[in-house]
């Protein structure tokens, strides 16, 4: 078996798809190493597909805005598979005047960074939406933001780069990283060692600890998160939905079926079995989180629940970019969340930095190093 | 949060088994099943169950169901119907669904009995209106009182085919075909035999091919096909049915097992996913428990067993009964399941070829084939004894565990002994008074009473018969043969049915003495 | 699946069969060729297949499909089906309405 090639990712998430896809479209062998038996069974696969630049920490925006704009209009076409990108807004809702006062500060700070973002009021809210609760006040509308299908947006990029020939091993995790010379050396499983000119760490959570091995840190925690999906239904709308207070968020899919996320505001408490199995409380926490803000959804059929975990950084943005202090070394983790709608962009600037270009914005806000004491 | 000794998911034979157990030793015992009814699959068995009296034979299914629920409800279970567990999540809590809301419940052990579902076969058509598993049509009959059709072909001939099959021709229905890919009858030869005499063809080797129709079944094609299981051009043969009812297997519903995180495995001789347990049905999650089908497809009778044996388990492990107490109660039950699975048919054997009984008489090629013993083969067996006055004839081929024959026969004409896959003997010296128990109790219906000198020429043949109309006394038709073809003429002589045959009704008829060994069946 | 998947492995070519346009997973109804392909995609777990093609994601769960969709998927790896892991199974075991859901009567954390 070869087991070098010039990249070799440590993940194989959307963030390890993406970048092995437009490594590969660079002409660069890649080896892309899986811990789990299946591509993307982690964040990227129970995400609830937004695909969004409003509510963003302005840090992250140039980024996830220039995706919006180059890469997810064409990502079907470019991949060969439908990632039912629907790019018909974003709406944020608020019930109070505190839940406003939030989207209006997110609002000017988007705007500022030249988003095509605004507060309207409830009329207006139900004018885009008539399904809303007469309960939503005002919300912050983005015209511009979407969502996607995370299943297959995943599974997509995994296809495409196969098909270019990068090699996908699942079932294989890495222990370990040794350095040799200063440099990233090897890429070290239970019963095989990898070798590359450059290593992406792009393992979610699990990415501080590859990364310790090297005695780099990031400082993140695992959040375990959960969401659901109904049966399908009728048409209803076509916008990203989430809330100034955090209590769901969701859109409805090609498919017909709403997919919903949310939380309970136990998260950070919450306990698995080693799977993100779902909690007895959450489920019916989300329900009852709709049915405020869509009293017409109360008879959906709730088909499926799942949970995920978030790799949530201290300052809630990803850590993109080179490790300095390991050479050869890269990483992009700690997506806190919201690393669906920005993971193309982030894999093509990953892509680029990895290869001597220049990245399409700027990374330095992502840097590894970049946490410092509050006082 | 509310919080029990034991949780059980899934009211059917295994789970009210264990929950009666667990609560006979003190322990306080929720039961939850999402159906309207108690007793899983047992309220649609109308049929006599297999087994000895521990494993109350002769019974018919929905009567040990139940027996089941008045036992359950004398030790103090609790069992909540209409709820439907959606999940088993950590620490052992379940949701369930209860009218229009959620309650949440604790257990210090789960007891996981949801049982299994059909399997179903993809061919042209098998996503129209008509075509449907075995087990559906027999909920339709037997507790809607529906008829799920009128021209029925049977896909699959092991017992649940083989029995529903019965129990359609019961319903009014007519039986087209049993098919079977199979080069064998997979159920019991005495399931297929009472099919084969009423006249419904089998074809084993063979498949379906396409089901026709645009909204609804409207015909069926089969057709052979090779050992590599490929369909044989030129073989298609056309049947006229509404209906096609498939019976190819059951699937295990071990998604709570999953959800729980227990250690699953895939293995085709249980039917599909099921946890990995041990021998008293404990999983890899502390606590948790698997009985019955979930566990591995078997039949009620050891489902009852495995849950009685779970439940003692779970007692014993929360401190509800002394190692000891466990110790002999187990001993008991593992004898009896022990008992269940043995002979032909007994897990371990699954897919063996027998070509002998274990007394070494040659295993029917006709039967494994068409259904039906030829008129040689029959005299080949212990059971099967002609001589003066009547006496019984025992058509039982197969090393099968069960054994009513012999404990119901008050002179004790009929012996299979300790091993009860024994094949039944027939004592030829003892003397038959002609009560006709043996006849009754049979949950084969493979029992028949001859008398070959019942009238100058004549001989008097009695049949188990479990249909409407019954014919009266003195109704002429024809005899059928164990085939199902006519044979000769007969005539009723009487039918007797008394609270002990449990509607079995014993129908004697006159044939002509040469067809004494043929005549098999009646009809008019 | 414990052992390492390679995913460039040679499963040869995808060849059309005749029944191709059968439907293997009812509620969703997804063809045996669309499963067949998606193997040739790259799909090698019953996961991956799940949520590429959406198979075993209906209202029954994949209760009727799974089996018949892991024989496909097994027979265009080249391997036996209990080689395929389960697919996962989710709460809720029935679909219940949101309203339902939401109504949680006693219980709490």
């Amino acid at each position: 078996m070869q087991n070098t090639a010039d990249v070799v990712i440590v993940g194989g998430g959307i963030i390890g798809c993406a970048s092995a896809y437009y490594l590969a479209k660079k002409g660069v062998s890649v080896i892309v190493l899986e811990s789990d038996g299946s591509i993307g069974n982690g964040g990227s696969s129970r995400n609830g597909g937004g695909v969004r630049q409003s509510g963003r920490d302005p840090r992250e925006l140039p980024m996830v805005m220039w995706g919006i704009r180059h890469l997810w209009p064409t990502l079907s076409e470019e991949l060969g598979v439908d990632v039912e990108y629907t790019q018909k807004g974003n709406l944020r809702l608020g019930k109070t005047e505190t839940h406003l006062k939030i989207l209006r500060k997110l609002t000017d700070g988007a705007a500022a960074c030249g988003l095509d973002v605004k507060m309207i009021d409830g009329d207006e809210v139900r004018r885009i939406n008539p399904y809303l609760s007469g309960e939503v006040i005002g919300a912050s509308w983005c015209p511009t933001d979407g969502h996607a299908n995370p299943l297959t947006a995943t599974l997509g990029f995994y296809k495409r780069a196969r098909e270019m020939g990068v090699r996908f091993l699942t079932g294989e995790p890495v222990t370990r990283l040794q350095k040799r010379k200063g440099k990233i050396g090897s890429v070290i499983t239970p019963n095989n060692v990898y070798a590359g000119e450059k290593v992406l760490v792009a393992a979610g959570y699990e990415s501080r600890v590859i990364a310790g091995t090297v005695g780099i840190d990031i400082p993140m925690q695992k959040v375990k998160v959960e969401c659901l999906v109904t049966e399908a239904e009728a048409y209803l709308f076509q916008q990203m939905l989430g809330t100034a207070e955090a209590d769901f968020y969701g859109h409805q899919t090609k498919h017909g079926s709403f997919v919903f996320g949310g939380s309970t505001g136990l998260e950070p408490c919450n306990i698995d079995n080693g799977t993100p199995v779902s909690s007895s409380i959450a489920a019916s926490c989300i329900c009852r989180g709709i049915m405020k803000y869509f009293p017409a959804l109360s008879d959906a059929k709730i088909i499926r629940t799942w949970a995920g975990w978030i790799d949530e950084c201290a300052d809630k943005i990803p850590v993109i970019g080179p490790v300095e202090e390991v050479p050869g070394m890269y990483l992009a983790c700690g997506f806190t969340g919201h690393g669906f709608g920005i993971s193309p962009g982030a894999a093509y600037s990953i892509a680029e930095i990895m290869t001597g270009g220049c990245p399409p914005v700027d990374l330095v806000p992502f840097r590894y190093d970049r946490f410092r004491a509050k006082i | 949060m509310k919080r029990y000794d034991l949780i059980v998911v899934g009211a059917g034979p295994s789970g009210l088994s264990a929950a009666i157990e667990a609560a006979k030793r003190g322990m306080s015992v929720a039961v939850f099943d999402e159906n309207a009814k108690p007793g899983g699959q047992l309220f649609k068995q109308i049929h006599k169950f297999f087994g000895s009296k521990e494993h109350k034979a002769k019974v018919r299914g929905f009567r040990i169901g139940e027996e089941l629920l008045k036992e359950a409800s004398e030790t103090g279970v609790e069992v909540h119907l209409g709820a439907t567990v959606t999940g088993l999540y950590m620490k052992k809590e379940v949701v369930v669904r209860m009218r229009d809301g959620m309650q949440h419940w604790k257990g210090d052990a789960v007891i996981v009995a949801t049982g299994a579902s059909e399997k179903m076969v993809p061919f042209d058509g098998w996503t129209l209106p008509g075509v449907m598993g075995a087990g559906a049509a027999q909920t339709l009959m037997n507790l809607h009182g529906v008829k799920p059709g009128n021209r029925v072909l049977m896909l699959g001939s092991g017992n649940v085919g083989l029995v529903v099959s019965f129990q359609l021709l019961q319903a009014g229905c007519e039986v087209v075909a049993v098919v079977d890919a199979a080069p064998r009858v997979g159920g019991y030869g005495v399931h297929a035999a009472k099919l084969a005499r009423c006249g419904v063809p089998f074809y084993l080797s063979h498949t379906i091919l396409r089901v026709e129709g645009s909204d609804r079944v409207a015909g069926v094609t089969i057709g052979r096909v090779n050992r590599r299981f490929q369909p044989v051009p030129g073989t298609e043969k056309r049947f006229d049915a509404d209906t096609v009812c498939v019976a190819v297997g059951l699937s295990p519903m071990s998604q709570l097992f999953k959800m729980a995180g227990c250690q699953m495995r895939d293995d085709p001789k249980k039917g599909g996913e099921v946890p990995v347990c041990d021998q008293y049905g404990r999983t890899s999650v502390p606590g948790v428990f698997a009985v019955g089908d979930v566990s591995g497809i078997e039949e009620a009778s050891s489902a009852m067993i495995e849950g009685r044996i779970a439940g003692v388990c779970a007692a014993n492990t929360l401190g509800f009964c002394t190692e000891e107490e466990k110790t002999a109660a187990l001993a008991a039950m593992e004898k009896d399941l022990d008992s269940l699975r043995q002979g032909m048919f007994a897990p371990q054997n699954r897919g063996k070829d027998f070509r002998t009984t274990e007394e070494g008489v040659k295993i029917s090629e006709s039967l494994l084939k068409k259904g039906y013993l030829t008129d040689t083969e029959v005299g080949t067996f212990p059971g099967v004894v002609r001589r003066s006055g009547v006496h019984p004839v025992v058509e039982c081929t197969q090393n099968i565990p069960c054994n009513p024959c012999q404990d119901v026969c008050p002179k004790n004409c009929i012996r299979v002994g300790e091993k009860i896959t024994s094949l039944p003997e027939v004592d030829p010296a003892a003397g038959c008074v002609g009560c006709g128990m043996c006849v009754a109790s049979c949950p084969g219906q493979a029992i028949f009473l001859v008398d070959e000198q019942f009238e100058e020429g004549f001989a008097a043949v009695t049949i188990p018969y479990e249909f409407f109309p019954l014919p009266k006394a003195g109704t002429k038709g024809t005899a059928l043969g164990r085939n199902g073809k006519p044979v000769c003429e007969a005539e009723v002589v009487k039918v007797t049915n008394t609270a002990a045959f449990d509607h079995t009704n014993l129908l004697t008829m006159k044939v002509p003495r040469g067809e004494a060994m043929k005549a098999r069946f009646f009809t008019c | 699946m414990g052992s390492v998947n390679d995913r460039s492995r040679d499963i040869g070519k995808f060849s059309e069969q005749p029944d191709d346009d059968r439907i293997i997973c009812r509620c969703e109804e997804v063809t045996k060729g669309e499963i067949r392909k998606a193997v040739h995609d790259g799909m090698f777990t019953m996961t991956e297949i799940r949520r590429y093609l959406r198979c075993g994601m209906g209202l029954c769960q994949g209760q009727t499909c799974a089996g018949l969709v892991k024989g496909i998927v097994a027979g265009e790896l080249g391997i036996s089906p209990s080689e395929l892991g389960p697919a996962t199974s989710r709460a809720p075991m029935r679909p219940v309405p949101m309203k339902t859901l939401g109504n949680e009567k006693g219980g709490g954390y």
